[in-house]
């Protein structure tokens, strides 16, 4: 049997999961009813059920690298059915957190999640809405595939579904001056 | 009754029919909408990927431009809307401590007051299963739908506080007490992937197929569907579908309101039926709506 040593520095990442978001990955037991429902399972390297574990033991470098954590859809379809009721979601956002806020840095298999979450809320805070067409654009270009998807341009454009401009919201100054003070309290990542 | 309205961002762009649908079928019900004073989007996957401060933060600014409108209840028709606004509210009303940074950094005093409910839950408690059949029109009976409500309107149960988390029922209830036939199926809570459309659209495409197909080997001729964003892919991807699969379904995805719209009497044209991918004339032909 595999003997888990509990030192200062296997302790590390659970702590700073439980500071960061509250949950306590120390409570599963490896049930696997987390994998066993995940639709996104067939993707990752790492499953549910196995990240909870590395964090429990340690391996950050396991848990990053595996890229789960981009790869979770946020469905919370596990945290539904953990029979511990931890917010695995929550603790899959915590280690987003980490990466996204430069507290970790590891080799990441899919880069262009996280390009896509910046580049999303720099639009929102921008325009103070999503620009759907400005996104899919900006994020093609940048991943230098910019026909991806393009088969559903023209049916989308044909259809009045893509607005070729975007549309600013009233409340975009007041969204502006709240995420920076967050920027400024959490620092700038 | 009156509430707030929170579109989104998909409802003001690619999903305007879902839009018309839904102001139609309240106006038709008496359930007055009023858009919130000066939204902003809810942040979405991106903003709780980042940092949770920001993920209560973003929603909690339309939420208090509702409060101080005076509202008690809002409604959000996009699942990804609904969820970040429930959870906000949830963490600020389990956590003071966090709902007092929240407020000190909105510069305001949000007091929590106002509820958040999908229009599934409005029509069920403002109206009720036993009188929506009184304003049938026309009867859709024959018509065989499969009801797809996706993944976050029942979970986690803790935050929605509404309907069967694994088997939800309620827009089935809605449907049949309209006359329409819906169908028992596996696949009402699969998540269809959506937070990935424009990172991994393989992905999208594998999750969407699981769905249309079962859909099908139940005998499905019609989805219907309440979010714009399983709307998008499961109405936009069956052409990338039968590429990748070789499978093509051309089944028809209809939002839940433009179904009530059509027994309710309203023109295709009112319910935005043009703006659909997959065409509902050959599964509605015998019905004489389009
Ligand atoms: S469902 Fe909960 S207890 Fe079971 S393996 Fe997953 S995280 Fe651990
Ligand atoms: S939330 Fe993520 S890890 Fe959990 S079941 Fe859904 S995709 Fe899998």
């Amino acid at each position: 049997m595999m003997k888990i040593e509990l030192t200062e520095d296997t302790q590390k990442l659970s702590r700073e999961i439980q500071s960061l978001t509250g949950e306590n990955v120390n409570l599963c037991y490896q049930c696997r009813k987390c994998s066993i429902g995940c639709p996104a399972v067939y993707e990752m390297t790492l499953k549910p059920h196995e990240m909870m574990r590395a964090i429990q033991l340690g391996l950050e470098e396991e848990v990053f690298q595996s890229g789960t954590v981009w790869i979770c859809l946020s469905c919370e379809t596990c945290n539904t059915r953990c029979p511990q009721d931890i917010n695995i979601v929550r603790v899959i956002d915590g280690l987003r957190e980490l990466v996204m806020s430069g507290h970790v840095d590891y080799f990441n298999p899919h880069p262009e999640i996280p390009s896509m979450h910046r580049l999303f809320l720099k639009l929102v805070e921008r325009y103070g809405r999503i620009y759907e067409m400005g996104l899919a654009l900006i994020l093609n270009l940048k991943m230098v595939d910019p026909f991806k998807d393009i088969d559903m341009a023209w049916p989308m454009l044909s259809r009045g579904k893509l607005k070729l401009l975007p549309h600013k919201s009233g409340g975009v100054e007041e969204l502006r001056r709240v995420m920076s003070k967050i920027r400024e309290i959490e620092g700038e990542s | 009754m009156r509430y707030a309205y929170f579109p989104g961002c998909s409802l003001s762009a690619s999903a305007q029919d879902y839009d018309m649908s839904l102001k139609w079928v309240c106006r038709f019900l008496g359930i007055e909408l009023q858009e919130v004073r000066d939204w902003v989007c809810c942040g979405a996957s991106s903003a709780h990927a980042t940092s949770h401060l920001l993920s209560v933060a973003i929603p909690a600014i339309s939420l208090s431009h509702a409060e101080q409108s005076g509202f008690d209840q809002l409604t959000a028709p996009c699942l990804a809307c609904l969820s970040r606004m429930k959870t906000a509210n949830q963490q600020m009303g389990a956590d003071q401590a966090l709902k007092q940074k929240i407020n000190d950094l909105l510069e305001d005093e949000y007091q929590g007051t106002v509820q958040v409910l999908h229009p599934l839950e409005v029509i069920l408690k403002d109206v009720g299963l036993d009188s929506l059949g009184k304003g049938v029109q026309k009867r859709l009976s024959g018509l065989k739908v499969a009801c797809y409500y996706g993944c976050v309107l029942t979970r986690p149960p803790k935050v929605c506080q509404f309907d069967n988390t694994e088997y939800p029922m309620s827009m089935d209830n809605i449907l049949r007490s309209v006359g329409m036939e819906t169908l028992d199926w596996a696949y009402k809570t699969e998540c269809c992937g959506v937070s990935m459309t424009l990172t991994r659209a393989d992905m999208v495409v594998h999750l969407a197929h699981k769905i249309l197909r079962a859909a099908k080997e139940v005998g499905a001729d019609v989805i219907a569907v309440c979010c714009p964003l399983c709307h998008a892919n499961l109405d936009m991807r069956q052409n990338q579908i039968a590429d990748r699969y070789g499978e093509r379904f051309d089944i028809p995805v209809l939002y839940f309101t433009q179904f009530l719209g059509i027994v309710y009497g309203a023109y295709s044209r009112e319910l935005g039926f043009h703006r659909l991918m997959v065409s509902p004339e050959r599964a509605l032909e015998n019905y004489g709506i389009l």
